[in-house]
């Protein structure tokens, strides 16, 4: 008995000692779990996996806090420039913070604006992390030449963060790699163009010029961003020659050099995107990894018509004044500027889907039924647009969505989730678009205007390259089988012929901007343009406002049409840019006054 | 074999016998107490046949047949021959005279007592003359026979009960022996035997408990010593809630603790003591047998006590775990005596609400409403006959003989989607899609428990099933749990012992916090659908998108249950200790425990293919498999040294604690499966694309050094100090240790001399406490460091432009913090307990203040710092106070009838004193269209609900003009309150609408015996709780969800119903009616429930006898027999989460009635 009491009083003396031994320092170390620190990322692979990262913010769909199950969408692409310019009309009228942008009514509480605006500021941060890993990286790591351009790079995408922070919201803080969670409360009181510019005009002077990988920022694509900045400024004079070396010289990142493709609809064909008319994409991808789709085009698949089974979310419409735009003049085959809207083409809102229908027969331009499904017209190879692929054609119209959308053969090289995610990449500048900007520069600086006549003309003719026109179909009810060489409408365009130097300046303004119009409909550029030409003298208000009441003007027609534009308005001074977020105000608050300042009106 | 006299004898052979025997023992001496001995050697007859049989075999014989003891020395029978006897009802004389005849042996007999000897050998000295045989009576105070008392020999197995009229006869009792007298409920009483012959005792009623020994943070204290705020649950009332968890049974017991539950099988409760003091995980530490554990795998059979630590005094000593609040659980042990064996088990059948509970519209009146809303979209022929979806992807209504919907174009293939052609017949009456996913449930519950020991070894072992159905069809948990604990006495110092639970559950994880859930899509679900299609087999559902011809919406509830009947979580879980404990230098008790944890659980998330469904009938099936194992050890020593001085009493404890846990999971995903059959769903019999796993991992130790002090002064001045150190891994270096002390006091005026002579006044203490607790468990392990992670969906980009696939990238994931420290809750408490009335009635009232010195939250920072996750800092402060108040009353009137009552209540007042970040709330419980409708915000209470003031509805034109701008107004929308004094509507008119947290709730339990019947029923409520009751977002506008709708639309503001408090029926999205937060969402979530009403019959002694048991008790239950409640969904018992709650979404009700029958018996 004696023996068993002291060998548990031994054991429990032991295991007492024992748990003091325990409390060393060690005990209570212990390391991260899963991630990695900047001292393991400093060398050259991992700073390059830290600038891939700041590439993958351009995919809004990666950032913090935002979530497509939520009814908030984020991005690049449709909703604030497309649907708030009334190019385009949104589809889901239930909700509230997207169908501001339609109304104009947004709100600074709205989550949406918040979203944007941490969304833009995360790759903005992501670019610094990418300058503080380069920083930490020992010199014998990495060439100076390689560390170049990894800080180029990483400059170029602050500098576009930035821009599109500046284009949307205004008044905004510039944010570099000096500022941390620590010093993070910038005010937004001076204007960050300059600081845009330098980091453009860095990234333009020290990029190579052919690049690795096409998704990289290379040298062309800084001086094509660079001379954006300017323009939306108004220095026309120091965009041009940017522009024109562009053009004269700018080759992709591959070194194809820059020329438009031949067919137009090749631009966002996923299958030939790597092409002499990019400038810089977005890369979007199909990975195979899941139904999650995470590094899918989710953007524009929500806008997509629902082509059974379910390739899009049904949520993207056009305007008629938009679509109207497209017709031609029969006789000269250029657009109709000022008549456009005299006589609506003809369509099927309202009309049952066995009711009989024909399409518009007078002339338009060809690439109307690529950016626009309409009834009666192929759409790719699914068929022809029935009432059914409208979300809710009596409130949203007769016109959807058809940019960025692709065959139905592709089917199985997207994800399918409850719409199809696709990997179409979204084009931030083509060279259509250097085109087109030069010739406007051209005009705004007083320089040659048959040059620039000579620039619209290139993008008018690629446009009039008849093979890739939309055809009918061999055999209307097995849309696989096929296409006729029939155009499947009335399709009719041509060059200016000395029109802009004829008739002078204006004219050759108002042609200019057309075309970006026609050529670029759909691709997130109309609002930013009309934020450009207002430059305070309230051409934005006039020109929404107008288009506004074109859509209303409908309401007395078919009954229930656009619900969401009742009483909506475009207000002068306010609404060419949307409202710093509330959130973000109240968080920047010092002693009971906000370092962020409001935009006016908000 | 009775008593053995082995005094001289070879005592190990018997040793084993005697064992065997007890319980045999202990019948036959309950049978025999009426028998008179003083006769006996002339009354027992006796039968002896025996052959060549050795004396001890012969002396064993009469042992058997005879309440005779021999006495003998065991080496005097060994030389002695085998004897021969046979004889018929002998006396035993007779039969010793002829057996011993030969054998030189002489025998005396005394009373019962047989000695055996040597002739003319000396008489051996044995004990005979100092034990004694014992009778006596039994009553209660009253003077009443008290039957089935246990009478016992202390440190013995040896006892008796006592017959119906409360005598007993207890033999062989040893002069110097204690016997105790033990009866459920009644104070034990033990009584030095000390030459009485007689024993006659009167039990009193147990006194209410305060001299009960309570088990408090690492020790036990005399329940009338505690002088921090201390819960002490009335375990028998507790468990009269037939429920497999431990949880629910609490609901409503203590004061201090508010419960809210699902009624969903294994869905967990949420439990808060004293009000939500941080934005982040409020449970309670719960320790069970001193070892981490969860209240909901318990069931409340197995608890024999249950505290709840509600204050610094007493719940500082646990640190930075017991800020919370501390729930300490010591489960049934095994008791001294002999082994009994004990089933409990009932079964029960819970009934859904009957009719149209979520009242929706049928099909005509749906269409009614619909086409009054949307007059454009459809229904112009009246009531569909069919509905339809072609191989091509149109889908339609059709009227019969519609070539369309042919029968015979129906086709069903679950391989080739594409092709199929389904067809669905429209319900003309309209589907109830309530009365479809909820069915009748049966739940069953069984525990078998053995226990028993001697005063050197104590043993418990227990078998559990559970067997819950829900009403919610395809919803379940199995729980089985195996139970074993015991102690052993080595010598008289040491006590050695284990604990060992396992559980096994098994679910299928169903929840309801989240939106889409099964009963929010019964009310999404339009009413013409069927459930089937026109095979009967596969399920209809919405088959077209486009709202065009609205067969858009609602996700077939009947399908999402059975067709993921194979999902399931399951989980095992081994906890357990050993421990020692030594006794030393008389004051000093050492003890060591270990504990360890180990956990293991699986899960299997099958995502069907959604034929049926519109929005995603493309989306290919997939099936996730994920696995996930966990251990923890937790490594308790502790010393006490325990003296009494004269008046002074002084008990000193300290202690160390080392605490590491880990856990790790992984998960495989893959898609494409060719059929769906459980057994086939093996993770590579899925497609090559589209593969997914992955892994987690988290790793934490927690190191502590705690001392405790209690002093005591002629009982009457109470004084208690702990301190604890705590270390955790969780901090950096900087700022990992934190102290926590605590000091408490009592004052015990029934003691002073100016109140012993009030005779009502039986016991009264004041008791004030003030101290800290701390809480870490909000901070992620990695809170301390700056880290960049990588994830496909994070930080992968296509940078090659390949468009099928992706590079891997990195990203800051996570900014660190390395002086974030702990939370520090300082509380305050004051409190008094009494007793008066002869101990009738007992009342514990107290008020507390706590507050948070540094709240663990999230760094607010700005956009402009990048998107890593902020860290968690110390800044922001909650304050809670309030009391509680709880009172019981207990009365005998007659020998048959007694009668008890408690109730409690908790009141707490919450309020966010302090947030961080200059903007001072932060918005959150994010909804479907109607966005953020909380707001914690500085100076109210946690959860407030933010949003509009709705003052009306618009009358009409004239209204709408003459009321301020207001964004979509118009006649037949709300009018919002214009709160701010300046024109027009803003968000700056926004207001806080209410709050989730109620003003107090309630619990009352009632108890009745009458004779053999007992009666209970136990009430809960909740008065002043609000409701964000987001259901009606999905069923009063059309605007958003249009295919269920509420029927009290039938009264929506019309042009010619102007008087209406619905909002009128509009097609699009409004300001002025959904599309912001405002109160006419918010409902008076207040509620009186009463959860149980239990009749029970127990048989009576005399019955039991004949069927040999100690107990059995039957008994009939009504759980949630009503409620009385003004909200208008189906419970406004919701859960939800800390920051965000009180939010009904859709909730799996916690208030169906449920009728059982039960069992409860030992033997």
């Amino acid at each position: 008995m004696k023996k068993i009491y002291f060998k548990i009083t031994y054991a429990v003396c032991l295991m007492t000692m024992l748990s003091f031994i325990s409390c060393t320092k060690s005990y209570l170390d212990i390391k991260p779990i899963g991630s990695v620190s900047v001292a393991i990322l400093a060398n050259k692979t991992g700073v390059n996996k830290v600038l891939i990262g700041a590439y993958a913010t351009l995919e809004t769909n990666h950032s913090n806090n935002v979530g497509y199950g939520d009814g908030y969408w984020v991005g690049y692409g449709p909703f604030y420039s497309d649907i708030a310019s009334h190019e385009a009309i949104w589809g889901f009228q239930y909700e509230p913070n997207t169908n501001s942008f339609e109304r104009h009514d947004g709100q600074p509480s709205y989550k949406v604006f918040a979203y944007h605006w941490v969304n833009f500021y995360y790759g903005v941060q992501a670019a610094n992390d990418v300058l503080r890993v380069l920083a930490a990286v020992p010199t014998d790591q990495l060439t100076a030449a390689e560390a170049l351009q990894i800080k180029a790079e990483a400059t170029f995408l602050r500098a576009l963060h930035h821009f599109r922070l500046k284009k949307t919201f205004g008044n905004v803080p510039y944010i570099d790699e000096t500022i941390t969670a620590n010093n993070c409360n910038v005010s937004n009181a001076t204007s960050i163009w300059p600081k845009i510019e330098a980091d453009f005009k860095f990234a333009a002077d020290n990029l190579d010029e052919t690049k690795a990988d096409v998704g990289r920022a290379n040298k062309w694509a800084a001086k094509a961003f660079l001379a954006e900045v300017y323009m939306q400024q108004g220095k026309y004079s120091d965009a041009l020659p940017l522009l024109t070396s562009c053009i004269t010289n700018g080759v992709t990142q591959k070194g194809l050099k820059y020329a438009l493709v031949a067919n137009y609809p090749d631009i966002l064909n996923f299958r030939k995107e790597a092409n002499s008319e990019q400038v810089f994409a977005i890369q979007f991808t199909f990975d195979g990894t899941s139904v999650a789709a995470p590094n899918g085009n989710w953007e524009y698949a929500v806008i997509q018509p629902v082509t059974p089974p379910n390739q899009g979310g049904g949520g993207g419409f056009c305007s008629f004044d938009m679509v109207n735009a497209f017709k031609t003049d029969a006789v000269t085959g250029l657009p109709m500027f000022d008549t456009y809207n005299d006589v609506n083409m003809t369509n099927d809102q309202g009309l049952g889907l066995n009711d009989p229908f024909t399409p518009y027969a007078g002339t338009v331009d060809p690439r109307l039924d690529f950016t626009v499904v309409r009834r009666g017209i192929p759409y790719f190879d699914w068929g022809l647009y029935n009432v059914n692929w409208a979300y809710d054609q009596p409130e949203t119209g007769p016109y959807s969505w058809k940019k960025f959308s692709f065959n139905k053969a592709d089917l199985a090289a997207v994800q399918a989730n409850w719409v199809a995610v696709s990997p179409i990449n979204v084009p931030l500048i083509r060279f259509a678009d250097i085109l087109l900007r030069a010739a406007e520069c051209l005009v705004e600086t007083g320089g040659s205007l048959s040059t620039a006549e000579g620039y619209v003309n290139q993008v008018r003719q690629r446009a009039a390259n008849q093979s890739a026109w939309v055809k009918t179909y061999v055999n209307n009810s097995s849309p696989a089988l096929g296409f006729t060489n029939t155009p499947a409408a009335n399709y009719f365009i041509s060059p200016y012929t000395g029109q802009f130097t004829a008739n002078g300046a204006t004219y050759a303004r108002k042609a200019i901007r057309f075309e970006r119009r026609l050529e670029l409909a759909l691709e997130s550029k109309r609002f930013f343009d009309l934020q450009r030409w207002d430059a305070g003298s309230g051409s934005m208000a006039t020109e929404l406002n107008r288009i506004l009441d074109h859509s209303r003007s409908f309401m007395t027609i078919y009954k229930g049409i656009y619900p969401n534009m009742v009483g909506a308005k475009f207000t002068k001074g306010k609404n060419e840019v949307f409202p710093i977020p509330q959130s973000q105000i109240d968080l920047s608050m010092v002693e009971g006054k906000p370092v962020l300042v409001q935009n006016p009106g908000y | 074999m009775k008593m053995h006299q082995i005094i001289l004898g070879d005592k190990r052979s018997w040793i084993k016998k005697l064992r065997i025997m007890k319980l045999t023992v202990i019948l036959l001496f309950g049978s025999m107490v009426a028998m008179s001995a003083t006769t006996y050697s002339q009354t027992a007859k006796l039968n002896i046949s025996s052959k060549n049989a050795a004396l001890i075999d012969v002396f064993r014989n009469i042992e058997d047949q005879s309440e005779f003891y021999f006495y003998f020395n065991k080496e005097d029978l060994k030389t002695k021959e085998a004897v021969t006897v046979e004889m018929k009802d002998a006396q035993i004389n007779d039969v010793l005279d002829q057996v011993l005849a030969k054998t030189g042996l002489e025998y005396k007999i005394i009373d019962r007592y047989v000695v055996v000897k040597e002739k003319g050998s000396d008489e051996p000295v044995i004990t005979m003359q100092v034990a004694r045989k014992i009778t006596g009576k039994v009553t209660d105070t009253t003077g009443g026979a008290l039957p089935g008392v246990t009478v016992a020999i202390k440190g013995t197995t040896t006892g008796v009960i006592t017959d119906n009229n409360g005598n007993y006869s207890l033999s062989n009792v040893p002069d110097n022996a204690v016997l105790v007298f033990s009866f459920v409920g009644l104070k034990n009483q033990e009584i030095p035997v000390g030459g009485k012959s007689v024993i006659n005792v009167s039990m009193a009623e147990e006194a209410l408990g305060i001299e009960e020994v309570v088990v408090t943070g690492y020790s036990t204290q005399r329940k009338k010593d505690i002088t921090g705020a201390v819960a002490v649950v009335d375990v028998q009332s507790m468990k009269a809630m037939p429920s497999g968890s431990g949880v629910v049974a609490l609901q409503g017991q203590a004061s201090g603790v508010n419960i809210i539950s699902s009624g969903a099988p294994g869905a967990a409760s949420q439990i808060y003591i004293r009000g939500i003091g941080n934005f982040g995980n409020v449970a309670p530490l719960v320790l069970i047998d001193g070892v981490g554990g969860n209240l909901e795998d318990i069931s409340a059979n197995e608890i024999e006590s249950l505290q709840v630590l509600k204050d610094a005094g007493s719940a500082a000593i646990y640190g930075v775990r017991g800020s919370n609040g501390v729930i300490i659980v010591t489960t049934k042990k095994g008791k001294t005596g002999a082994p009994t064996v004990s089933y409990d088990a009932y079964a029960g059948l819970q009934l859904p609400f009957s009719g149209n509970p979520l009242n929706m519209a049928n099909t005509e009146e749906y269409i009614k409403l619909f086409k009054s809303a949307i007059p454009y979209h459809g229904f112009d022929n009246g009531i569909p006959d069919y509905m339809y979806r072609s191989g091509s992807g149109a889908a339609a209504w059709a009227m019969a003989g519609d070539p369309a919907v042919d029968p015979a174009k129906y086709k069903y293939d679950p391989i080739t989607l594409g092709t199929n052609y389904i067809i669905a017949k429209v319900n003309k009456q309209g589907t109830n899609w309530y009365q479809e996913i909820f069915k009748p449930a049966v739940t069953s519950n069984q525990d078998l428990t053995v226990s028993g020991g001697t005063e050197k070894a104590k043993y418990l072992l227990s078998l559990g099933y559970l067997d819950q159905k829900g009403t919610l069809i395809e919803t379940y948990l199995k729980r089985y749990s195996f139970k074993v604990n015991t102690e052993y006495n080595v010598g008289k110092h040491i006590r050695i012992g284990e604990n060992l639970y396992i559980i096994r559950k098994a679910g299928n994880g169903y929840t309801n916090t989240s939106e889409s859930n099964a009963v929010s899509n019964a009310m999404l679900i339009n009413p013409l659908f069927p459930v089937y299609d026109i095979s009967g087999k596969q399920f209809a559902g919405a088959y077209s998108y486009p709202i065009t011809t609205m067969l858009a919406y609602g996700s077939n509830p009947v399908a999402n249950q059975k067709l993921t009947n194979n999902n399931y979580d399951h989980s095992l879980q081994l906890t357990g200790n050993i421990y020692a404990e030594i006794s030393f230098l008389k004051h000093f008790v050492a003890r060591t425990s270990m504990g360890l944890s180990l956990g293991n659980s699986e899960g299997s998330g099958f995502a069907y293919n959604r034929y049926f469904d519109a929005q995603s009938f493309a989306v290919p099936n997939n099936l996730t498999l994920s696995m996930g194992n966990s251990w923890s050890y937790l490594f308790t020593n502790t010393l006490k040294y325990e003296n009494t001085f004269g008046d002074h009493k002084l008990s000193v404890l300290a202690g160390s604690e080392a605490n590491e846990g880990m856990s790790k999971s992984v998960y495989g995903y893959r898609q494409n499966f060719l059929v769906s059959d459980a057994d086939y769903l093996l993770l590579q019999n899925g497609s090559i694309d589209g593969i997914q796993n992955g892994s987690g991992k988290s790793h934490g130790t927690l190191f502590s050094l705690f001392g405790r002090a209690d002093y005591s002064y002629l009982d009457k001045y109470l004084l208690a100090l702990t301190i604890r150190r705590d270390g955790s891994s969780s901090f950096g270096p900087k700022s990992r240790y934190g102290y926590f002390p605590s000091v408490s006091v009592g004052w015990r005026l029934s003691g002073e001399s100016f109140l012993k002579n009030i005779s009502w006044l039986n016991d009264l203490k004041i008791r004030a406490s003030y101290g800290q607790a701390g809480n870490a468990s909000n901070v992620n392990p990695n809170n301390a460091y700056s880290v960049f992670g990588t994830g496909v969906g994070k930080s992968y980009y296509d940078i090659a432009g390949s468009n099928n696939s992706s590079t891997q990238g990195f990203y800051a994931s996570q900014l660190g913090n390395d002086l974030t420290s702990w939370e520090k809750d300082i509380i305050t408490n004051f409190g008094l307990d009494g007793t008066i009335l002869n101990n009738k009635i007992e009342f514990s009232a107290e008020y507390y203040k706590k507050s948070i010195e540094g709240l663990l939250f999230d760094q607010q920072l700005l956009a402009t710092a990048g998107g890593a996750a902020a860290p968690k800092v110390n800044i922001g402060d909650i304050q809670n106070n309030g009391l509680d108040i709880s009172v019981t009353y207990r009365d005998k009137f007659s020998k048959d009838l007694s009668f008890n009552i408690t109730a409690n209540i908790t009141s707490y007042n919450n309020k966010v004193v302090s947030i961080p970040g200059q903007a001072g709330y932060f918005d959150t419980g994010a909804l479907r269209g109607v966005g953020n409708v909380v707001r914690n915000q500085v100076g109210h209470p946690v959860g407030a609900f933010f949003g509009y003031k709705v003052i009306g509805i618009f009358k009409d034109a004239a209204a709408v003009a003459a009321a301020p701008a207001q964004l979509d107004k118009r006649p037949g929308v709300f009018q919002y309150d214009d709160t701010d004094g300046k024109p027009g509507i803003t968000a700056a008119d926004r207001v806080f609408m209410g709050s989730p947290n109620p003003d107090y709730t309630y619990g009352v339990n009632i108890g009745l015996n009458y004779k053999n019947f007992d009666f209970s029923t136990v009430f809960y409520g909740s008065q002043g709780n609000e409701i964000f009751n987001q259901t009606k977002f999905y069923t009063y506008f059309t605007s958003f969800f249009q295919c269920g709708l509420n029927r009290n639309l039938l009264n929506a503001w019309s042009p010619t119903n102007t008087g209406s408090d619905i909002p009128v029926l509009l097609s699009t999205a409004s300001f002025s009616e959904n599309t912001v937060p405002n109160s006419w969402f918010i409902e008076d979530g207040s509620f009186f429930k009463c959860r149980l009403i239990t009749l029970g019959y127990t048989l009576p002694p005399s019955v039991l006898k004949k069927l040999t048991l100690q107990k059995l008790r039957v008994y009939l239950q009504a759980v949630n027999p009503f409620q009385i409640t003004k909200y208008s969904g189906l419970d406004p018992e919701i859960p939800g989460s800390t920051s965000a709650f009180g939010i009904d979404v859709g909730n799996y009700p916690n208030n169906q009635r449920q009728f059982n029958a039960g069992i409860s018996l030992s033997f």
